[in-house]
């Protein structure tokens, strides 16, 4: 027996189950595939999008990755307000992590060109128009915001929760539960694999897994590692403690996600060494950061399968 | 499909009505007795259905929607023409005007339609016959009010009837009819479209000889959530025994398409007869456009998925009374993969099946090796294999399984590979299994099953020492003794199928309780016993 613990990214997402079906039949579909449940491999899901969002959004279609026609098909789903800056470091924090994203204004955005001819920012160059792409800049920098400075929040007039302590709990329960059994692997996306790695490396309670998978990842961002001290540096950010296999980063250039600096190897050593596998891969379509669509990944399918044994 | 708790509440209700209208049911009994006929017809439950429609029936035999229903059971338990004595009386007593005559028609139409489709030789004088004589039933109500369900039905059987060199009454074109059901469809509003609306107007389009419009409405209609498997087998039925498309190539690919779709919705179950089998696995790979028209963008990954299990087919076996009828199933697995390389040649092929079909003293309901013959349907009815020896054998109370060693060996089958795992207990876990069922005269039957439980790792706990068993169940009957069961991606064999039941099994891992399913042996355990001698 072997164990796949899931984590979600930005964004609002269908209910657990069915994102969590959703990413067992991507992964059972795929070119090469990897039918987690044939092969005896059970699975579970960190699902936090309740926390960050009214309620769950009932167009699971959407969430497949075949469609680019609205903001949940582009992981911008939930209409994420602006964060508010409660201290100057959490206003340079979110300007500079816009600036990373998109060179442009609200204002600007509403006006530019879909494709400007010269890009300043990586979300400049997904080949989208600004009312799908506007949605997910603000997805991601609310989520991340509000996880990294552990803001107390909920939607719509339920008592606030501090965002950080509790996905981490949830994280922890999920990593130490009875039902996991080794190997266990790890397999996060966009703000979940900053979030897995947060607790790998930074919190005492969380049990060893055997392997760890980071999708579509912007642990590469300064401003996010700057985030993950103490524990994070860049000569042995590898979470060694808590890890007791390999790591494996998947990305695509064009990920707006991953920004300018998908590539995590330099900057998570282990002891100084690079011993991260970064792997790169071209998902189709003009929205690169799908979860589908990395799942579909033949490479993915072989570190996974690596790392469970399945031989 | 219902899942199984509904099914279960279905059987139950209906069993307790049949109880009350056994007694002294009241008016109020009978009234809720009546919806559940359609609920059972829907479940596919018809030998319940049947009792419980002549029970309504002999309460009030004038209710001439329960008297349909009845029709329906007897069509689709091979009883059709005392359907349509039944009908033919029912017709004349209602109205024209009655909702219940044009379905009663209509059902009439469907009677001769099945007289058709069971007959062996199409071409022959009853066959013809009863082609007429649908093509009349389905024309009077199409006549009176333009369904589009008897039109359609009309323009099948008026484009078979013209295959097959019959001369369609007068007044009937086929180009015309089919074009009135798709102006007739395309006006229904979106609230009032069932089931069967994209269905029907693929058929229609067929009639146009219109192939794209055919495949990209069927796409809409296997991908919709409202389809379930039988209302695809439906489809095949109609596309293969009077459409007749395996005899055009498109066609052909078609229909292979709507099969591989088919065996992915759950509770789906395909028969098909050796011939089939062979033709299938020998027919070249969909062209690229065709596999995306009819089954969308993952069609290359289900159409290959199919593809796969058609192969496995051929490793599977009928197990037969020596010149006689089929007792049970078997299939090959190589030696070294059981653990026996170091008493038999690792790649020697070997036939598992079960005790109680084949054992050494021949002990009832079994046989002895030496009264049994072998033959692998899918690859050549023809020959047959004697048993040289059982190899290892365990009893009904434990593995249920006997490994034959064959007396000649088998060339050109690939074995069936052994998955290292039992699937993990989801809700959407399921198996299949490929056998004989007994009695058929169509051979293989693929059945998708719901696994339900097992007594695997890491839940799991063995009621009897070094023995894995678990449960799953289809809508219908279960497989044939000495089925594989199969995990539902990569066609590995789990386990040894061994027992089905409807009703009566106790439940898995110390749960109170009983309830319908098949069982079967993992095949873990099995290798396990044979290696421990």
């Amino acid at each position: 027996m072997a164990h796949v613990t899931f984590i979600h990214g930005i964004a609002n997402k269908p209910p657990a189950a069915d994102l969590l079906r959703i990413w067992r039949e991507t992964l059972a579909n795929a070119a090469e595939p990897l039918p987690l449940g044939d092969l005896g491999v059970s699975s579970e899901l960190v699902y936090w999008a309740d926390l960050m969002y009214d309620k769950p959004d009932d167009n699971v279609v959407a969430h497949e990755g075949v469609l680019e026609n609205t903001p949940a098909a582009v992981d911008g789903g939930g209409g994420a307000a602006a964060p508010q800056p409660r201290s100057a470091e959490e206003a340079a924090f979110l300007e500079a992590l816009r600036q990373r994203m998109s060179g442009l204004s609200d204002a600007q955005m509403a006006t530019a060109p879909d494709l400007p001819a010269q890009p300043q920012g990586t979300l400049e160059r997904v080949p989208l128009p600004w009312f799908l792409k506007k949605p997910i800049m603000d997805a991601f920098l609310r989520d991340v915001h509000h996880y990294l400075f552990d803001v107390e929040f909920a939607p719509n007039g339920r008592p606030p929760v501090p965002i950080q302590k509790t996905i981490r709990e949830r994280f922890i329960d999920s990593i130490c539960s009875k039902t996991v059994s080794r190997p266990h692997v790890v397999v996060s996306h966009s703000m979940g694999t900053v979030i897995a790695y947060d607790c790998l490396k930074r919190v005492g309670a969380c049990a060893e897994v055997d392997g760890f998978i980071t999708l579509g990842s912007p642990l590469g961002l300064d401003e996010v590692q700057d985030k993950l001290q103490p524990g994070w540096s860049q000569d042995n950010g590898f979470p060694h403690e808590r890890l007791a296999g390999g790591w494996v980063n998947v990305y695509d250039r064009l990920d707006p996600v991953c920004g300018f600096d998908p590539r995590l190897a330099n900057d998570y050593r282990k002891g100084s060494a690079e011993v991260i596998e970064d792997i790169a891969v071209r998902n189709d379509g003009a929205w690169r950061h799908s979860i589908t669509k990395y799942l579909r990944q033949p490479a993915v399918a072989d570190a996974l399968r690596r790392m469970l044994q399945l031989g | 499909m219902a899942d199984i708790a509904q099914v279960d509440q279905v059987r139950q209700a209906a069993r307790a009505a049949l109880e009350h209208l056994q007694g002294h049911a009241s008016a109020a009994e009978l009234q809720a007795a009546k919806p559940l006929v359609e609920k059972l017809r829907n479940q596919r439950d018809y030998e319940l259905m049947g009792q419980l429609a002549e029970a309504v029936s002999r309460r009030d035999p004038k209710d001439a929607s329960n008297r349909r229903l009845y029709a329906q059971y007897l069509i689709d338990t091979g009883k059709a023409t005392a359907a349509i004595d039944l009908l033919q009386l029912l017709v004349r007593r209602l109205a024209p005007d009655d909702p219940e005559w044009a379905e009663a028609t209509g059902l009439l139409g469907r009677a001769w339609k099945q007289i058709y489709f069971d007959a062996d030789d199409k071409s022959d004088a009853v066959a013809r016959e009863a082609l007429k004589k649908a093509i009349a039933a389905y024309r009077e109500p199409y006549a009176a009010s333009g369904n589009p369900w008897h039109g359609v039905n009309l323009v099948a059987l008026l484009a078979r009837a013209r295959g097959i060199g019959l001369r369609p009454p007068g007044g009937l074109d086929v180009m015309a009819i089919a074009r009135q059901v798709i102006e007739r469809l395309d006006a229904t509003p979106p609230e009032r479209r069932d089931a069967w609306f994209l269905a029907t107007l693929a058929e229609a389009s067929l009639g146009l000889r219109d192939w794209s419009s055919t495949e990209g409405r069927l796409r809409q209609y296997v991908s919709a959530p409202s389809t379930q498997a039988f209302h695809v087998a439906s489809t095949l039925r109609q596309f293969t025994q009077i459409w007749d498309l395996e005899a055009d190539p498109r066609g052909r690919t078609l229909v292979d398409l709507l099969r591989a779709r088919l065996m992915q919705l759950q509770g789906a179950e395909l028969r098909l007869a050796p011939a089939e089998l062979q033709r299938i696995g020998q027919q070249a790979a969909a062209p690229a456009f065709q596999l995306e028209a009819v089954l969308g963008p993952n069609g290359a990954q289900t159409y290959r998925w199919w593809k796969t299990g058609i192969e496995r087919a051929a490793a599977v076996a009928c197990v037969r009374q020596r010149l006689g009828a089929r007792i049970g199933t078997g299939f090959l697995l190589r030696a070294g993969d059981l653990g026996l390389g170091h008493r038999l040649p690792a790649d020697e092929l070997l036939v598992l099946t079960n005790f109680h079909v084949v054992n050494p003293q021949g002990a009832s309901p079994g046989l002895a090796p030496g009264d049994v013959e072998i033959v692998f349907e899918a690859v050549d009815a023809n020959q047959a294999y004697d048993i040289a020896e059982i190899v290892w054998h365990s009893t009904p109370d434990r593995h249920d399984a006997a490994l034959l060693r064959l007396a000649t060996p088998v060339a050109g089958i690939r074995p069936l590979p052994i998955a290292t795992a039992l699937p993990v207990l989801e809700e959407s876990a399921r198996v299949y299994i490929i056998g004989h069922p007994g009695g058929r005269d169509l051979a293989f039957s693929f059945q998708d099953n719901e696994l339900i439980d097992h007594e695997g790792p890491p839940l799991g706990q063995p009621a009897i020492d070094g023995v894995t068993r678990l449960h799953y169940r289809a809508p219908t009957e279960g497989g044939s003794s000495g089925s594989p069961v199969f995990n539902s991606r990569l066609w590995q064999v789990i386990a040894l199928h061994h027992a089905g039941g409807k009703i009566g099994m106790p439940k898995l891992n110390g749960k109170p309780g009983s309830y319908g399913a098949n069982g079967g042996i993992s095949l873990q355990s099995i290798v396990a016993a044979i290696k421990a001698g």
